[in-house]
This record gives structure tokens, sequence and C-alpha cells, in this order.
């Protein structure tokens, strides 16, 4: 079981919404798709559930092949077997909650008995046993939700589609469902592809997460994969706050250069050239106030004396911009600085993320 | 800048030391109020009085309960059923074909929807004692039918005779159909798309979907949609009239037609049955704004559906034959019919036995009173809707935006022609203009009069749409500027709603020009517009003329829906 993807292709005219892409995702593994608006998460999302037609490649939902467009061969979404949540939720108003979760069943052709008894349970799951009666307008945003969720899975689905179904509620809301939602995903134990532009919910539900731009897939991995070794400017910047500095250096084996020409020790070697990109999470700085001190730091970490340029209080920690090593870098402390201030900067070496150059 | 420069609300606006502005805009809210008035209330209570006197209008009589007595006569009650029935079927039959070509066209992967939604336009506009014409021409006992599968073919039991109710609900329906089909289009365009993927999802077949999510969210616009298109057939009067008094069955409104025109005359039981049609209309009305208020719950969203249009695969033929045979019956054969008559010297069914003359035209061209009916249509419809669109956006202004001492009665006496039949409307000014000191009867003036009364709650809701759409801050940013409310107005409020005044405009000058229900008690032999010039001469037998004549008048109504199409864009820059 599990969904596999080749070589997805969607074209609206001349527009490649999808263009090309490939993955495989395991049974019981959620994924999700994270990447800048219009970017084709949706587009992506939508060939796999059949609610739109590729226009190439192949995809398989378990064994079965459902849609290859080369082939003719295009199952439609009600053949599929999927669970679905929607941003909009989409629960039929003129229905009741338990009308609303049953659909699935009762298009099925599932007697009216059992039927009701799984309805029950899916509503116990998602905690809305009691409002079984209830129309949706009576419903708050986060109960339809909940609506939409139990519906989604009381079919016995193969694979659970989800489209930013967190992105209407309010932050609070948004976070006790994420757990839910990861709880009900394990427990069904199949397949969940779950699209969103919010990186946080990304990293903190995916076993893996493939991060996509213009139509192509720029990176797949787990949370931690893609936060401390991004593959790319995009991806660093997408996945987190990050600095990036640019490195020269005179010749392929020599040490690498700050732009203001301070050497800088790193743990990778693996680019090539004499240009590159450092990328440095701001949690990987340490700030410290006055100049360095002495010598070099028994620990290794590279030392930047630098500026407070700007300082903006967040509560539990402060964000500083820094003027140091010929740029601006962004970093967090705890401690309470007033922007002109000097200051000293740690980095450990194998805390910086060595980049191809733009 | 001075305080006095910045129009205080509403309320405060009728205190003392007011400017130029405010009473000029006090003026004409007196004005407008007054005309309302005049044009509404003159009618309907000299209907109400004609209703309880012996006489007719203008001659001596006595007061009387006998006409509300005669209701309740056989003939009455009998005709009450009558009108009920064919409302009810028409209506329902209308909803099944309108809503199913709806779907078919924005729901499934048919193929010529510009084609079909640009032909259900012309359909709408196609006037409906056109159609009749067309099929009493083709269906009558003498007809083209007839003639080729009773005396051509020898199939006698397909004989058939347009000149019954199932007649009326036939024509009604073809008549009928593009007004569901436009009134549940957007509805359907504009349901949230993913109330059916989340169905297709859950496992439902396009079928299903469409029986157990679209349909039902459709269902107060089906209602509201139904509910109007019986009130459509219970008031009309063209088609009853045409194929109903040949055939003895009887609506109210031809019953009422009837009591004034051909003895025994009973003008009083007349009156009387137009406020019993009235009642009915009425209170349907009221059921239709309730249901619409309900159904404004949910399911429309603004963004555009996404949803995968259903292959209809190998029922493709089906969805052509039904769609474009629905055209064809409505508007394509019925035109042919007209064009063909049009061009005979006598009328033949058969059309290698005909002898071929444009004299109908030329006839059109040299004949004075046609030209003076059309030339007297070109001033109801053209210059008529003016004072019509007029009328409706000072309505429009003063109850939404103004909102002075008393708007709340302009609101409910500019809505109450709705629920008077065009018929009922005509009798009510007959009875008036018998007894007011006015030289109006038998003026073209009588005719806009009617036409502006009846159509005015059309003008006043196109433009109140979009009235209470505009924000009210961008008129407040207009008053702190230093605009007084006049000018706000002017500046303002008039370029933005002017798409809808243009609309309004159309809407009028098209139903003016198709009116027939409330002139027909009204006009005289220099007061004749195209419409009852047609009507006049299929009267009389003359199948040729009416056909030209009509020929002519389509020519003149789809050319007007070309030009509009090609300015309307102009308009819509908001
Ligand atoms: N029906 C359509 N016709 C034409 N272009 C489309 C259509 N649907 C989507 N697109 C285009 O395809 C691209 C991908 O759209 P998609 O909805 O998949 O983006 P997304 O990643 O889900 O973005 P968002 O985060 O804003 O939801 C966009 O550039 C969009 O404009
Ligand atoms: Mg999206």
């Amino acid at each position: 079981m599990g969904i596999s993807v080749s070589r997805l292709s969607k074209a609206y005219g001349t527009v490649l919404a999808v263009n090309e892409i490939s993955f495989e995702i395991g049974d019981g593994e959620f994924v999700s798709l994270l990447g800048p608006s219009g970017c084709g998460k949706t587009t992506t999302l939508r060939c796999i559930a059949g609610l739109e037609d590729a226009t190439g490649g192949e995809i398989r939902i378990g064994e079965r092949l459902v849609s290859a467009p080369a082939q003719n061969l295009l199952v439609p979404a009600h053949e599929r077997q999927i669970g679905m949540v929607f941003q909009s939720y989409a629960v039929w108003p003129h229905m009741t909650v338990r009308d609303n979760v049953g659909f699935p069943l009762s298009v099925r052709g599932m007697g009216a008995a059992q039927a009701r008894t799984e309805v029950e349970d899916a509503l116990r799951v998602v905690g809305l046993a009691e409002l079984a009666g209830r129309h949706p307008s009576q419903l708050s945003g986060g109960q339809q939700q909940r609506v939409a969720l139990a519906r989604a899975i009381v079919g016995s689905p193969r694979v659970l589609l989800f489209d930013e179904p967190l992105s209407n509620l309010d932050a609070k809301l948004r976070e006790g469902m994420r757990g839910e939602i990861r709880r009900l995903q394990r427990r069904l134990g199949i397949a969940a592809v779950y699209v969103t532009h919010d990186r946080e919910e990304a990293l903190s539900m995916s076993d893996r997460v493939i991060v996509m731009d213009h139509g192509r897939i720029v990176q797949i991995g787990t949370p931690q994969d893609l936060y401390r070794r991004p593959a790319s400017r995009f991806v660093a910047d997408f996945v987190g706050k990050v600095t990036f500095v640019a490195l020269h250096r005179d010749d392929a084996a020599g040490p690498w250069l700050c732009p203001d020409g301070t050497p800088i020790a790193l743990a990778s070697t693996a680019q090539g050239g004499t240009r590159a990109l450092a990328a440095i999470r701001p949690e990987d700085i340490r700030v410290q106030p006055g100049e360095p001190a002495g010598d070099a730091a028994a620990d290794g970490a590279n030392r930047f004396a630098g500026t407070i340029a700007e300082a903006h209080y967040t509560g539990p920690v402060t964000e500083y911009l820094i003027e140091a090593a010929g740029g601006v870098i962004r970093t967090h402390a705890q401690i309470d600085l007033e922007p002109g201030a000097r200051v000293t900067l740690s980095i450990p070496p194998d805390r910086i993320v060595l980049l191809p150059p733009d | 800048m001075q305080g006095a420069a910045v129009p205080m609300p509403a309320p405060a606006a009728a205190r003392a030391g007011k400017g130029l502005s405010e009473r000029v805009l006090n003026a004409l809210y007196i004005l407008t109020f007054a005309t309302v008035l005049l044009l509404v209330l003159v009618p309907l209570s000299a209907l109400i009085y004609g209703s309880f006197r012996t006489s007719a209008p203008g001659s001596p009589g006595e007061w009387t309960l006998q006409n509300y007595a005669n209701l309740a006569s056989g003939g009455v009650v009998t005709t009450v059923w009558t009108t009920l029935w064919i409302g009810l079927v028409s209506a329902a039959i209308c909803i099944v074909i309108g809503t199913a070509l709806a779907l078919v066209i924005h729901r499934t992967d048919f193929r010529h929807k510009s084609l079909m939604t640009a032909l259900i336009g012309l359909a709408f506009y196609f006037p409906s004692f056109i159609v009749a014409m067309a099929w009493i021409i083709l269906g009558a006992p003498g007809g083209i039918i007839n003639a080729i599968v009773g005396d051509l073919l020898g199939l006698d039991f397909l004989r058939t005779d347009i000149y019954s109710a199932l007649g009326i609900v036939y024509v009604t329906v073809l008549h009928q159909v593009p007004f569901v089909y436009l009134t549940v289009r957007g509805p359907i365009i504009g349901m949230d798309a993913t109330y059916e993927e989340a169905a297709l999802a859950a496992g439902a077949r396009p079928a299903t979907v469409i029986r157990r999510v679209t349909l039902p969210l459709l269902a107060y616009s089906i209602a509201s949609s139904f509910i109007l298109v019986f009130i459509l057939t219970i008031e009309q009067f063209a088609i009853p009239a045409l194929i109903g008094i040949p055939g003895q069955v009887n609506m109210l409104a031809t019953q009422l037609y009837l009591l004034c025109r051909f003895s025994p005359v009973d003008y009083g039981l007349a009156a009387a049955i137009g406020l019993a049609l009235s009642a009915i209309t009425g209170a349907a009305i009221w059921a239709q704004r309730r249901v619409t208020r309900a159904g404004r719950l949910t399911t429309i969203t603004g963004k555009a559906g996404r949803v995968k249009p259903i292959p209809l695969g190998r029922w493709k033929w089906a969805a052509n034959l039904f769609c474009f045979g629905f055209i064809f019956l409505a508007l394509l054969l019925p035109m042919l019919i007209l064009l063909y008559t049009s061009v005979l010297r006598w009328f033949t069914a058969n059309p290698f036995n005909g002898m071929y003359t444009l004299r109908n035209y030329a006839f059109i061209w040299e004949s004075g009173s046609t030209l003076r009916s059309f030339w007297n249509t070109l001033l109801v419809s053209g210059v008529g809707a003016v004072f019509g669109v007029l009328l409706g956006l000072m309505c429009a202004y003063f109850t939404l935006r103004v909102r002075p001492k008393g708007h709340r009665w302009l609101d409910f006496v500019t809505v109450l022609p709705f629920g008077v039949p065009g018929i009922v409307l005509g009798l009510g000014l007959l009875w008036a203009y018998a007894f007011l000191p006015l030289p109006l009867y038998g003026t073209i003036a009588v005719i806009i009069i009617a036409f502006v009364t009846r159509f005015l709650p059309y003008a006043t809701e196109t433009v109140g749409g979009q009235m209470v759409q505009v924000d009210r801050s961008l008129e407040e940013a207009a008053w702190v500027s230093g605009a007084n409310r006049l000018r706000a107005a002017l500046r303002i409020m008039l370029p933005i709603i002017s798409p809808s005044i243009q609309s309004a405009y159309f809407l009028l000058f098209m139903a003016f020009f198709r009116e027939i229900s409330s002139a027909i008690l009204l006009y005289s032999a220099n007061t004749q517009v195209i419409s009852i010039s047609i009507w006049a001469f299929f009267e009389q037998a003359n199948w040729g003329l009416a056909s030209a004549l009509s020929v002519v008048a389509t020519l003149i109504i789809f050319g007007s829906l070309v030009v509009i199409g090609r300015l309307a864009p102009a308009g819509r820059r908001f």
C-alpha cells in the first residue's frame, strides 16, 4: 500500500502547474507537501484524489494504477477509495452531522445498522458523539473540521488526503488538531498526504516533507534533514529563519572567507569552487556582550565581532540583527542588549551549512 | 471648513437651517413619493372601488357586494382551479427542464456551452405571444402538424389540438424554461465546488452527487424559481388568451378580459376577479421571499467552482438532443414558421402549394397605422423606460441610502406592483381614468403610466441590488472631502452604479416592447404599440401580417440584444 507518483504533470493550457514530479509514500507514512503559494501543492493532491485529471505521468494507490493519461487511464475520484479533508471543510449544510459522516458508507451501499455503528465510532473518535443530530450551521469552525475528519476516515479509505485543513482555524485550536490528525492517521496506519504552506505544521507533523517550488520538487527529506541539511538556499529559507553569508576563497583548496575577509571554519568541505553560501540558523549563534576576548575559543567555534543594528523583543527571545563579518546576521538571544552595543558571535563550524552560490 | 458643509445623518437632516442640497433632495423625495403613490395606489383603489359597484366605469351605479358573491359562482371557481393547476403543472415541468438544462450546461463536459447560453438568452427575450402564435399555426386543428400527420400520413390518432389547457401548459413551458435556467444558473455556478468534490472523494458517483448534494443544496433556489414561474404563469395573459379563449379554457386573467370585452360585460366582477388574482400572486410572492431569505444561509461562495465537469461519454447525443431540441421547439421552429407564414399569400400547410409574396412586409411599410404603432412603441419603450429607470433610481436611493421619514412606506408601495398582474393593473387604470379629471384616457401617456407602474419594482430592484453593495464609506469619504449630499450622490454614487442603471434601462425597454397584458384594456386605435398590433392582426385571423410584424419585432429585439451585448462590457468597469 501507499502512494507512488512518478513523473506526474498537470498543465492548464500552457501553464505547467505540476512538472514531472515523482515520489513514494509508504504505508502508514505521513508526508507533507510544503511550498509557497501557487507552487502546485493543491494540484498534486487533487491529481492523487482524482478531482483533477493529470496530463502526464502515473499515480498508484496501493498496487492499483489510478492515473496514467498516456494509457488513457484515469480512475474517477469516487472509485479511488480515499478520505479527503478540505480547507473549507465542505461539510454539507443540508445534512446533519450524522448524515455527513455516514455519506461515504451509504453511497457504498453499507447497511443502515452497520453504518450507524461505524458513524458512532468515527464521531466518538473525533469527540463529536453528542453533536450527531446537529446541522453544520450549529457548529463552530473547529467542530465542522472534526466532522470533515470523521467523514474522511469512516469509509476505510486507503489513503488520507488533506488540503490545508487547519488554515481556517485559530492558532490555539490548530495546534491541538495537529496532534489529533496525527493520532488518527497512526491508528488507521494508512498513507497520508498533507498539503500546507505552514512550515511549522509540516515539520511538526510529518515523517517526511516534500518541498515544492514552481511545480517541481526541490527536496524530500525528514523534517530534521530539511531544517539542518537544506539542499538549496530556497529550502533553507523556506523551512526556517536563516542568515546567508556569501563566502569566497582564492583557490579551490584555500580557506573560506567572509565578505569582509574574516576566515570562517566549516565542518563540511563538500562545496567546490571559489564561491559559496553559508546558511546559519539564528538559534545556532551564541551572542555575548563585549569584544571577542583573548585567543580562539577552546570549542573551535567561529568568533566574530559585531554591532547590534536592530533588536526586536518577541517574548521568549529577542531577535537581533547584528552587523558582523561584512553583512547582517540574524540571531536570537535571551539577554537584553541595546542597538549599537558591541557583541561577540560564536558559531560552531558543524552548524554552518555550505550551499551552492546563487 | 464650516461644520455645515458636512451633512448630518438622515434623522437630523429634517432640522431647520439645512443647505440647498438638502432642500433639493427633500423636494425630490416628496416628488418621488407622490409619483409612486399616484401610480400605484390610484389604480389599486379604483379597482377596489370598482369591485363594489354594479356598473361599468364612468356610468352611474350602486354599491354592492354581489361581485364578491359571484366569485363563488361555478364559472369563477372552475376558472380558479384551472388557473391554479395550469400554474402548478407548468411550473413543475419548467423547473425540471430548466434545472436539467442548467446542470447539463454547467456541470458536464457539454461542448456547446456558450452557444447554448446565448440561444437560451434569445429564447428568454422571445415574446410569449409570438411563441403562442407560431404554435397555433403549427398545432391548431387546421394547422401544419395536423396537415402532416393527418392529411398526409393518415395517422389520425396523432391529430392535435393546441386550443386546450395542455396547449397552454405546453407553450408556457417553452416560454418560461429560459427564466428557470437563468435563475438557477447563478446558484449552480456560484456553488462552492468543494461540496461536490467532497462527495466524489467520499465515493459517490457523479449521478449520486447531483442527486444527494447538488440538488439539495439548490433546493431553496429551485423552490424560489418554482414560485416565480407559478406567479408568471397565473398572471400571464397572452398565451391563455390566444390559446385558451378559442378552446374555451379560461384562466383568471382571460376571464377578466372577457368580462370587460364581451357581453355580458361585468366590470364589477372583473374587478373582484382581479383582486382575487392579486391576492393569490401576493401570497405567492410572500412565500417566495420567505424561501429566499431562509435559503440565504450557505453554499454560495465567491470563488468560482473548479469542480471537474462530469463526462457525458456515451450520453453525449442525449444531452445534445435535449438542449438543442428545446431550443428548436422554443425558438427556431417558431421563428421558421413565422417567416414562412409571413411570405405566404394565403396560408397553406404545404410549402409546395404556397404562393409566395412580400406584400405583408410592404403593407407594414405602407400602412399608416402600422407605422404609427412602431413609432408608439419607440416612444413607449425608448422614452417610457427612461421614466421608469429614473423613478426606480430615486426609489432605490431614498429607501436604501437617505432613508428619510416614511421611507419604509415608499419601499412597501414600490414593490406592490409585483403582486398585481398586468391585466389587473390595466383594469384598475380603466376604472381610475373614468373618474379622474385628467384627459389621459386613450392617450399614449396612459400606456406609459401602466408600463412604468407595472415594471417599477424591476427597475428599483435592479438599481438597488447594486446600490446596497456600494460601501457607505465611499459616499462618506466624499462628504468629509466637502461634497454635500447631492453632489456626493451625483459624483460618487451615480457613476458607480451606472452599470445597473444601464441594465435596468435595457430590462425595461425589452419588457415594454413585449408587454401586452397591461395595455390590452387601455389601447385605442391611435395608441397601439407593436405587440398590440400583432395581437390584433392575429385575432382578425390575418396570420400573414401578424407573422410579418412578429418577424420585424423579433429582429428589433435580437438586434438590441446584440447592441447591448456590445455596449455592456464598457459599463462593467467596477
Ligand atoms: N484551473 C486552473 N487553471 C489555470 N491555472 C491553474 C488552475 N488551477 C491552478 N492553476 C495554477 O497552477 C498553479 C498551482 O496551483 P495550486 O493551486 O496547486 O497551488 P498551491 O501550491 O496549492 O498554492 P496555495 O498555497 O496558494 O494554495 C498556480 O500557478 C495556479 O495559478
Ligand atoms: Mg492550495
